[in-house]
């Protein structure tokens, strides 16, 4: 990567065109906007994971100097504002869908951006307070009073799933709010009953949270005369918030305009609305004034959703030579304090099975609500989890039935041939090449070398292990995308679309496209993506949607383009449209010296007067489209481990990954993407943890003195090879890149540490694997 | 945060007069200090900012000891090549604080006047039977840290510096805590012509010495005489980054580290 | 309100602010320098790097007022040029090179620690030194890899400078 890419073209590692705003400390976040007369807002919030609210008294925090006015739910509801509109699972039409198994709907309550009776969570939010500055609505927040009834409360996923567990909504038959039962229950238990080998695990994938690093912001501004609200925040996608803030409102989506610029991190955190931005928006309205709200770190732990959280009992089926014949358990999601999002809970259970040959599966799937902050998808959304519990399975299974870990893999992985595959849930894995990732992954990380090392490593006292994990990822999403390309004549391509970029660098890859397809140069594609003014459709950026669906949209987009071009340029030229070739963003006629460029062209399509009426005004042209089938990113992690016996500290030697992305547009990034992934789920598999403490429910991780953050120094180099088999259900070959870093780090870092546990007799290791827990493995204690 | 008044005093006098006042506190890297009033965890009415104190920056050798300046930041110590020469145990604690930008800031004096218990320095000032020194008085490091932030000064009584005795060896070890990245446990063994001490933080409310380890290390300065030695977890903080047991167990080991560090 | 003045980015700069006004509410609120970021409350994340008569330190954790008269640099001082012709400093140039960064919100203190950890230590740094300075920077999107690089080409890159 040393030698800068002199080429723009799809493939390249071009260097990014928005570093030169974010190196010079010019990029522009939430945080950065600030609106002539603004005022700031300060929320309260329960210090209780559980309470009814008995009062508000705002009397003495509206006597404070410069608090302006103070709004409690009771002023929400007054004001005929709707619950927040979440869809809680996903509707894409490839996913498997969890209907409860006694035919009821799944639990769900509205939830306002404000609590109404009830605190259902520690960092629920109670009252607004608005003030001249941020320091005096926080003196006013300070200065509420609220009468509490404080109720037991409950945070365990399976504590929470019990029927004489406190219940969070009064009209439910108990938290449990999705039932399912998915798989085939009787050929599942036909199956196991003619196994020669059952391994089992029984796990939890603790709770953590995504901390993009850039703090949630919003400027809420509304315009009376127009009664018009304009929101300025950071998020995934600025259309849907447009579209959710519209209903909350109960006001025409034109009524409202979500604006954003540079936006710090997601990771699927910052995905969904919040319930802060329909309050500032709010009471800017009720003030007359712009509000700005800035959250604090420590209020972010409390506040941001979190991620993961799921209990799950798994059990395998092997005949004697060790082919896999079924598997069976049981997953329960937390979705915390709200019944906001089911969604990790189904993307993970429809591939229990991973990209492993199948025959037959049965999985009870349940969502429970605690009185813990609200959960999401978090980076790679449900799979990390699964993938978890299937890769350490096969290693459970190696280990207790004499099998070698990889001839385990390689008897049951899915080959080329037997591709497309359906999986027991129904999900259909179009292409692929898993055999030749998990053998590309086994080089890079030196499998066959490890005998070597670990004898090394012995003689310094210190114990080493190795894991292999593979995976395959469900990449879905909201379906509907759209591109907008005009090229202007003065020599710039606008190219607007739905998908925001939280630092996947879309202003370059997407650019490479344009420049490769239109050829125009890199530097004149503006991309046009954070304001629902320009922007009218678009999911934006989640599940692996950007570059997939972007690809397309823009793909058509710009062949329209061409083809009107022909038109336009034929008659310029005064030739057939027919013999017009298109190259290098010039229009020239065949076997010709004569040829006009792209922007001649878009010149001649706003002067020229006599062309037909769908050529004439920009050379322009939309594609919006639905994309229905799912995407399957694969691949393969190999990570080594050294641990230090005496006080069971861990260091990474070597981690090394291979990921099919089909076709990389942009390497650079997709490595960095891979890089980045990687740290986020050997943090959850090492050391991040949200903490609730089980008797009193209170939060104990608020802030990064008790959240365990990933840092430099607890990292080597990565090895990380992409590979790029075409994806057949994509007409570019592309698939996803941006969670294949995550989903298998889990697995493949607890599989490592168990294998240097070996010796003790250690056969699973709860997450976080933190040092405590590897020595009192070690010496068999209690975890 | 909650506002205050700030001062920043041009002499040690003004600067305790102003100390006086009711509701007034010492400022001085503010490292701990600022994080604290922005979480209002506290609130004061006045802040006496010590930064313009010249006097109280430095690091000399008066005789067989170090003196560093109360308002001497921890890169400095770090970085001193008197420090890394007579007492290169407390350069490597130093180094260890934070990270390179709060060492840049942060200071000795505020360190343990603050008197975290996962601070580093308060185990180097009672390993190494350090004085403290104010501006009125001299204390001893084992009556100065009381508890958790509690220390023996009044509350008008300013330090101006630590006087650290130079040992014959003495080495720190320091198992970080992951997140706060302070010390879920911190182990200053120190050999001195006056005997051995042993100070370990993080560990437990306040920092303290290690009876067994220093019984143990008197008769023979050497990894292998701690063989055996255990720790009782009653009155060991357990939280969600190590329990009492996992913390015993370390504080044996970190101190091995030391005294094996401090012989090399 | 008490009065402050200082030198920020070569220019003579001075504000009305409160006793509790942060060194980089100074520089957001007061100066419009929005490139130093606030990531955490408690002085980890390192997203407000910036150099105070020149050296490294958290702007969230220093007050306004406790800086009369000093000399500060931030993200928006290490370029130089002007806005048409504007010439990165070697580190920003290894990060743009390396792909030191993805949303770009850790980068200014990234980078502003970077500078100072070679004043610190010198050009050669190896990766281990790279990643044990880089304690007080906290980046969620990058893993750290081609940080890592960046900041060890960008400290031989300023040897020239």
């Amino acid at each position: 990567m040393s030698i800068s890419a002199t080429s723009h073209k799809i493939g390249e590692p071009v260097r990014r065109r928005e570093d030169q705003r974010l190196l010079t400390g010019k990029g522009r976040f939430s945080d950065d906007v600030n609106l002539p007369n603004q005022v700031y807002a300060a929320m309260l919030r329960s210090p209780h994971p559980h309470a009814r609210i008995r009062a508000i008294d705002s009397g003495k925090a509206l006597a404070m100097p410069g608090v302006i006015a103070v709004f409690s739910g009771s002023d929400f509801i007054a004001d005929g504002m709707q619950p927040i509109p979440y869809n809680q699972f996903t509707l894409h039409p490839a996913e498997m869908q969890l209907p409860n198994s006694d035919g009821t709907p799944a639990f769900t309550a509205p939830c306002y951006s404000i609590a109404i009776d009830k605190a259902r969570y520690a960092g629920e939010i109670i009252a607004i307070v608005i003030a001249k500055t941020v320091n005096l609505a926080k003196d006013g927040a300070e200065a509420i009073e609220v009468d509490y009834e404080v109720l037991p409360a409950v945070t365990g996923t399976i504590a929470a799933a019990d029927s004489k567990a406190p219940r969070l909504w009064d009209d439910a038959r108990s938290n449990v709010c999705v039932d399912a039962d998915v798989g085939a229950k009787d050929a599942t238990a036909a199956a196991f009953a003619r196994a020669a080998h059952v391994a089992t695990l029984t796990t939890w994938i603790q709770r953590v949270t995504g901390v993009p690093m850039e703090p949630r912001a919003a400027v809420g501004e509304y315009d009376a005369a127009t009664q018009r609200y304009t929101l300025h925040a950071g998020s995934g996608g600025a259309v849907r918030l447009k579209k959710d803030l519209a209903l909350i409102f109960d006001t025409p989506v034109e009524k409202v305009r979500v604006r954003m610029d540079d936006v710090g991190g997601n990771f699927g955190t910052r995905g969904m609305i919040y319930p802060e931005f329909a309050l500032v928006l709010w009471a800017a309205r009720r003030v007359g004034l712009p509000v700005k709200w800035t959250c604090d770190r420590s209020e972010a732990f409390l506040s941001d959703f979190q991620g993961r959280d799921l209990a799950v009992t798994a059990e395998l089926a092997l005949d004697k030579e060790g082919t896999f014949l079924a598997m069976r358990g049981s997953n329960i999601g937390n979705a915390g304090g709200h019944t906001g999002s089911y969604t990790p809970l189904q993307k993970g259970v429809e591939i229990m099975s991973s990209l492993y040959r199948m025959p037959c599966a049965n999985f009870r799937a349940r969502a429970v609500v605690s009185n813990t902050t609200p959960t999401r998808p978090y980076r790679s959304s449900g799979r990390p989890e699964v993938m978890f519990v299937m890769e350490r399975l096969i290693d459970i299974a190696a280990r207790e039935f004499g099998f070698d870990r990889i001839e385990l893999r390689r008897r049951n992985l899915l080959k080329s041939s037997e591709l497309p595959y359906t999986n027991p849930f129904g999900m259909l894995y179009d292409s692929g090449d898993y055999h030749a990732a998990m053998d590309s992954a086994l080089k890079l990380g030196d499998w066959a070398g490890f005998a070597g090392r670990r004898a090394d490593t012995k003689v310094r006292g210190k114990l080493r292990g190795i894991g292999a994990a593979n995976y395959v990822d469900t990449a879905t999403g909201a379906p509907r995308e759209r591109a907008e390309i005009t090229v202007h004549p003065d020599g710039n391509v606008d190219l607007v679309l739905g998908i925001i970029s939280n630092g996947q660098g879309h202003e370059t890859s997407f650019a490479q496209l344009v420049h490769e397809w239109l050829g125009v140069p890199l530097d004149s594609v503006r991309l046009i993506t954070g304001d629902t003014d320009i922007v009218s459709v678009g999911g934006g950026t989640h599940s692996g949607r950007g570059m997939r669906m972007g690809s397309v949209v823009i793909w058509n987009s710009a062949n329209e383009i061409i083809a009107k071009g022909k038109r336009i340029a034929a008659r310029l030229m005064e030739c057939d449209p027919s013999v017009i070739r298109f190259a290098d963003g010039r229009f020239a006629i065949e076997n010709d010296g004569q040829a006009k460029s792209i922007f001649e062209i878009a010149a001649a399509a706003e002067q020229l007067k006599d062309l037909p009426d769908d050529l004439r005004g920009p050379l322009a042209a939309f594609s919006d489209e639905s994309f229905n089938e799912a995407s399957f990113p694969y691949g393969c992690h190999v990570c080594e481990v050294e641990i230090d016996p005496t006080l069971g500290t861990l260091e990474i030697i070597k981690y090394s990954a291979v990921d099919d992305v089909g076709r990389a547009v942009n390497p650079m990034i997709i490595h960095g993407q891979v890089h980045g992934g990687i740290v986020q789920g050997v943090g959850q598999a090492l050391m991040e943890q949200c903490y609730y403490d089980p008797a009193s429910g209170q939060p104990l991780t608020g802030s990064f003195m008790d959240y365990a953050m990933p840092r430099a120094d607890n990292f080597p180099f990565f090895d990380t090879e992409i590979s790029e088999v075409p994806c057949t259900t994509h007409p570019l070959g592309m698939r996803p890149a941006g969670e294949g870093g995550t989903t298998p780090a889990l697995g493949v870092v607890i599989n490592a540490v168990v294998d240097a546990l070996a010796e003790y007799g250690v056969t699973h290791i709860e997450m976080p694997a933190t040092p405590e827990r590897i020595w009192r493995a070690i010496h068999g204690k209690s975890n | 945060m909650y506002d205050f008044a700030y001062l920043k005093p041009a002499s040690l006098s003004d600067a305790a007069n102003q100390l006086a006042s009711p509701d007034s506190k010492l400022l001085a890297g503010g490292m701990s200090l600022i994080p604290s009033l922005k979480l209002r965890l506290n609130r004061y009415a006045t802040l006496v900012d010590l930064g313009a104190l010249a006097d109280l920056k430095g690091i000399r050798r008066e005789g067989d000891a170090l003196v560093i300046g109360a308002m001497t930041p921890h890169a400095e110590v770090a970085a001193s090549d008197e420090v890394l020469t007579v007492l290169p145990a407390l350069a490597s604690l130093a180094e260890g604080i934070g990270d390179p930008l709060v060492r840049n800031r942060g200071t000795l004096g505020g360190s343990i006047a603050n008197a975290d218990p996962a601070a580093d320095y308060p185990a180097a000032v009672v390993g190494l039977g350090a004085s403290v020194i104010t501006n009125r008085r001299t204390i001893t490091a084992d009556d100065f840290f009381k508890g958790v932030f509690e220390t023996a000064l009044q509350p008008d009584e300013i330090i101006t510096a630590v006087r650290f005795p130079i040992p014959k060896r003495a080495a720190y070890a320091k198992y970080r805590q992951p997140a706060s990245r302070f010390a879920l446990v911190g182990v200053f063994a120190v050999q001195s012509a006056n005997g051995v001490r042993v100070a370990v933080t993080g560990a437990a409310p306040s920092v303290f010495r290690l009876a067994a380890a220093e019984a143990a290390l008197i008769k023979r300065f050497a990894v292998a005489a701690l063989d055996g030695i255990t720790l009782d977890t009653e009155g060991l903080n357990s939280d969600i980054h190590a329990s009492a047991e996992y913390r015993a167990h370390a504080v044996v080991e970190m101190t091995k580290r030391a005294v094996a560090a401090a012989l090399k | 309100m008490p009065t402050v003045a200082m030198t920020v980015n070569g220019k003579s700069v001075a504000g009305n602010v409160e006793g509790r006004t942060l060194l980089v509410q100074f520089l957001r609120e007061h100066l419009q320098l929005t490139g130093t970021h606030v990531g955490c409350d408690t002085s980890q994340c390192g997203c407000c790097t910036i150099h105070l008569n020149g050296k490294g330190v958290k702007s969230c954790a220093v007050l306004a007022l406790a800086c009369e008269g000093a000399d500060v640099v931030t993200i928006e001082g290490l370029a130089t040029g002007g806005t048409a012709d504007v010439k990165l400093h070697p580190m920003q140039e290894a990060f743009r090179e390396h792909h030191g960064l993805q949303c770009g919100f850790c980068t200014p203190g990234m980078i502003m620690s970077a500078v100072d950890m070679v004043k610190r230590k010198g050009h050669d740094l190896d990766e281990k030194a790279i990643r044990k300075q880089l304690e007080g920077n906290i980046c969620r999107c990058t893993g750290y890899h081609n940080i890592v690089l960046a900041v060890q080409a960008g400290a031989a890159a300023m040897k020239g400078n």
